[in-house]
This record gives structure tokens, sequence and C-alpha cells, in this order.
């Protein structure tokens, strides 16, 4: 199945409009006091979900909007912001 | 015999006990490479693999069984080296044919930026005793006579690096071989079992629960290839610096022989080989985005038949036979993460691997046993720990060929 995004300005697009953005965590850490841990854990530490995480997109062949979503993994399909998601 | 129960190849299928001295979550080959190596060299032969599907489900036989040790690095070189070494030593002690084809890879360079490259890479190996050599592009058609040299392609070949130590080994072989090796020094294989907690009391893992009962255990060691980061932050909340990608991969119908090396190009981003039935093996594209499909895509088997019929010219109208995918694991400085007893002691983990670990498994599996055994870091392993990243220690191997392109 081809995945498809909903960029907020263009709608629905085909996927490979756009160029992924990494997982979605959270604002940037404040600089002051920052450890290398933390901004290691900022930079690259993922959660590798198999299920639906909330991800960072970015509309590369579009309008160059970046905006987060959620996509099942397992399936590749973008899906509805699930309940338990803060 | 038409009632008849299924044995597995390796041996009689035992129950699982609740009691083991090491525990191997996940069923490929660096788990059953690990499991080997704890029971031949350090005697602990008290071990389970649990896997969760059957043995070689993932990568293991989804890889497009392409060895080498051509990488870029001075601690990546010596540790495929010790993997390509092993591939004859293992045929012999397991009884078992590996089929090691040993036709030597073929890299192709489109660009005097790659050509540069590739002669630093080449110096690296040959540093450490691995032989690689530079060859320009008439030297390329002589080898490769399908080779289209030609300067009116999209990217037109400069010259290839040459590895003659490298090759093909037959993926599954290696599965059963090591499974049979594993029985025969008493390591337990269970598979349909899956790994579902592993437990901890204060900073000691104690134990596994899997869907078959729990395990009291103080070592574990997570191998499960590109499940392993999904498995590690599910389990214990430890992330990792990993993404998750399908990498497609496909056969052609079978040809009469053509192509006697692994040939493969960055910039094309394809390689292809001829397997021993006369297919034309090819790969492969990750997806640009994380997932776990394992599926292959419109997209990427249509640029597979492009880019494949530009500098082999005589594949145009020849069809592909069968496509697949499997699981990428790949890291920020495309090297494994190999480390123990951090922050947990007792566990162990062997992922990261990216689009290398069919190539490394022998020798990944001979230094994890080295490390579960004696509770120490063998030297070959050091290198490669989580903390590098934080320590801003990341390893040079993204300045490896596949990174140059002709925009270089």
């Amino acid at each position: 199945m081809a995945l498809t995004l909903t960029c907020p300005i263009c709608g629905k697009r085909n996927g490979y409009e756009f160029r992924y953005g990494g997982e979605d965590k959270g604002p940037r850490p404040d600089e002051n006091g920052l450890t290398p841990e933390d901004w290691c854990n900022y930079v690259h530490m993922n959660k590798c979900t198999a299920g639906v995480q909330k991800e960072w997109w970015f509309h590369r062949d579009g309008c160059g909007s970046w905006f987060s979503t959620y996509r099942d993994t397992i399936h590749n399909l973008e899906v509805d912001k699930p309940e338990d998601h803060q | 015999m038409m009632f008849f129960k299924p044995k597995p190849l390796w041996g009689k299928q035992t129950r699982l006990k609740s009691n083991y001295d090491a525990v191997i979550i996940g069923g490929g080959l660096h788990a059953l490479a690990t499991a080997y190596y704890l029971a031949r060299d350090h005697g602990l032969t008290n071990v389970a693999v649990i896997e969760k599907h059957y043995i070689g489900f993932g990568g293991a036989g989804r890889n497009t069984a392409i060895v080498r040790a051509n990488q870029r690095t001075q601690y990546n070189v010596p540790f495929y080296k010790e993997a390509l070494d092993l591939w004859p030593v293992l045929t012999k002690e397991l009884n078992f044919n590996l089929m090691f084809n040993n036709c030597g890879n073929l890299n192709l360079m489109h660009s005097e930026a790659a050509m540069k490259a590739a002669r630093m890479t080449i110096a690296t190996a040959q540093f450490h005793g691995v032989e690689s050599h530079l060859i320009d592009a008439k030297e390329a058609k002589e080898m490769v006579p399908a080779l289209n040299i030609s300067k009116d392609i999209t990217f037109p070949i400069h010259g290839a690096m040459y590895h003659p130590p490298g090759g093909i080994v037959r993926h599954d072989a290696v599965v059963w071989g090591l499974a049979k090796g594993c029985a025969r020094h008493g390591v337990e294989i269970h598979q349909q079992t899956e790994a579902t907690a592993i437990h901890t009391q204060g900073s000691k893992v104690t134990g596994v629960s899997t869907s078959r009962g729990s395990i009291h255990t103080p070592r574990v060691l997570v191998s499960a290839g590109g499940y392993s980061a999904g498995i590690i932050y599910q389990m214990l909340g430890i992330k990792l610096p990993i993404s998750v990608l399908t990498i497609q991969a496909m056969v052609t119908q079978p040809l009469k022989p053509l192509l006697n090396h692994v040939v493969s190009s960055g910039a094309y981003h394809c390689y292809a080989n001829q397997t021993l039935k006369g297919e034309i093996a090819t790969g492969a594209h990750m997806d640009p985005w994380p997932n776990y499909t394992t599926q292959n895509t419109a997209h990427y088997i249509k640029h597979q038949a492009e880019s494949l019929s530009d500098w082999l010219p005589c594949l145009r109208g020849v069809r592909f036979m069968r496509i697949w995918g499997g699981l990428a694991d790949m890291t920020p400085d495309m090297a494994p993460i190999l480390d123990g007893n951090d922050p947990l002691d007792g566990f162990y983990m062997d992922c990261g691997w990216g689009y290398f670990g069919f190539k490394s498994c022998t020798a990944a599996g001979k230094y994890m046993a080295e490390y579960m055994a004696t509770e120490n870091c063998p030297g070959m392993l050091k290198p490669f720990n989580l903390r590098r990243y934080q320590n801003h220690q990341l390893m040079g191997e993204t300045a490896a060929l596949v990174s140059y392109t002709p925009d270089n």
C-alpha cells in the first residue's frame, strides 16, 4: 500500500513528496545545563515503535511545511491520533 | 507416511526449561553464532535460543548473501576480515557446506571524487592485510564484459574497487549449519517462542518471560536483527540510535552465466550477483522512512530495473521472478552496537548492523560469546559501545563509498 500524508496546507499527498523528519521527541532541550547524555537522547535516540508513532515530516516537493503526524509503522499508513497519546 | 511429525533438521525438540545460564532473544545468524561459540569455546551449554517465528525468518534469510571486508575504518576492517576468514573454517567445523563462492567484489566508481575515496578505502584495507585494488574502467570491462563503460549513461563508470577475498555465501546453509552445531553442543533452540519481557532486580538481569513460560537466567542477549531496537525499548526502556527501515531485493529469471563477480554501485544504489542457479540477485533500496512492512514497492522495482539495465544493458527485457524485503536497523555512523553490562548487569545487545548483519555474523558471534562468558568486553568490540554517541565518538563508516555519487 502506498503511503499518503496529510500536509496541513496541501492536504493528502503522495508520500514520496515528503521527507521523513524523525520521531517526535518533544521540544528541543534548553541549552542551559544541557548534558551530553540529554543532547544525545534528543539527537540520536529512538523508540523504534512497531505500531503507531508521532513523527515529523517535511513537504519537500510541495509547500515546504514541517508538520507532525501519526503513522502506523507496521502497515506504513498515516492514522488518526490514537486516544492514548498525549 | 502421511501423518509423520516433522523433526527439526538439527535434532530433537526439547521442552523449554525454567533455568538457563544464558538466554538469547532472536533466532537469526548472530544469535545462533553466539550460542554456538558460547557452547564450543566457553563451555556454556545450558543456553536457550528463543525465536518468535522460525530460525532464519528475519534478516538471516532476506539478505543478498554478499560477504566482504573492505569497509572504511580501522575498527571495522579487522572485524569484517575475521568474519570473512571464518567462512571456510566454519564450513569444515560444522561439517555443512556453506557454499562460499569466493568470486570477489567489484565496487563501481562514477566520479573522480569516488575514485579518490576508493584509494583511501583501499589503503585502509591493504594496511590491515585485506586484498583490495583500484582498477580503471577498461580493466573492469575485461573482468565483466557485460558492463557498460560508455560515457553515455546516467553515471559513467570511472573505475572500480576490486576486492578478491569477498563473494557470496549461501545464507540458509549458515542458519542450518549453525543450528546443527548448536544442537551438537547441547544448546536448545526454541522456535515459535516469543520473548515478552526481560526481568531485572536492582541493576541485574534475572530472567525472561516468554509465550511458553518464564525462565530464570543471569544473562540475556538481544540479538533479534531489525527487531532488536524495538524490543530493547519496549522491554527495558533503553533507547538506541537506530532507525528501522525496510530494504528491498529481487531476483531475475535464471540466465546463462554472465556475471562472475559481485558488482555494486553506490551512485546507482544497486548491486548484483549471479546465483549458482543463474538468477541475477539484486538490491537494494532502503525505504525513505522507517517501517516494519518488509514489503516491496513499485517505486523501487522500477528503479532497480532502470539502474540495472543502465550499467548491465544485456539485462533489458529480463523479468524479475521473485521480490522480497527485510529490515535494516541503521545507526547514524553505519557501525553496529555491541555492548553489555551497561546499564544492566547481564544484559547484552548485538544490533544496529544496518545492512551488514550477514557478513559480520561469524565474528560477532565469536566475540559476543567471549563477552558474555567472561563478562569482559573483548578488545575487538570496545569501539562499538553505545556510549560513543553521547561522547561524540561516532565512527567514520559513513564516509564509505556508497555515499559517493557524481555530485561529490
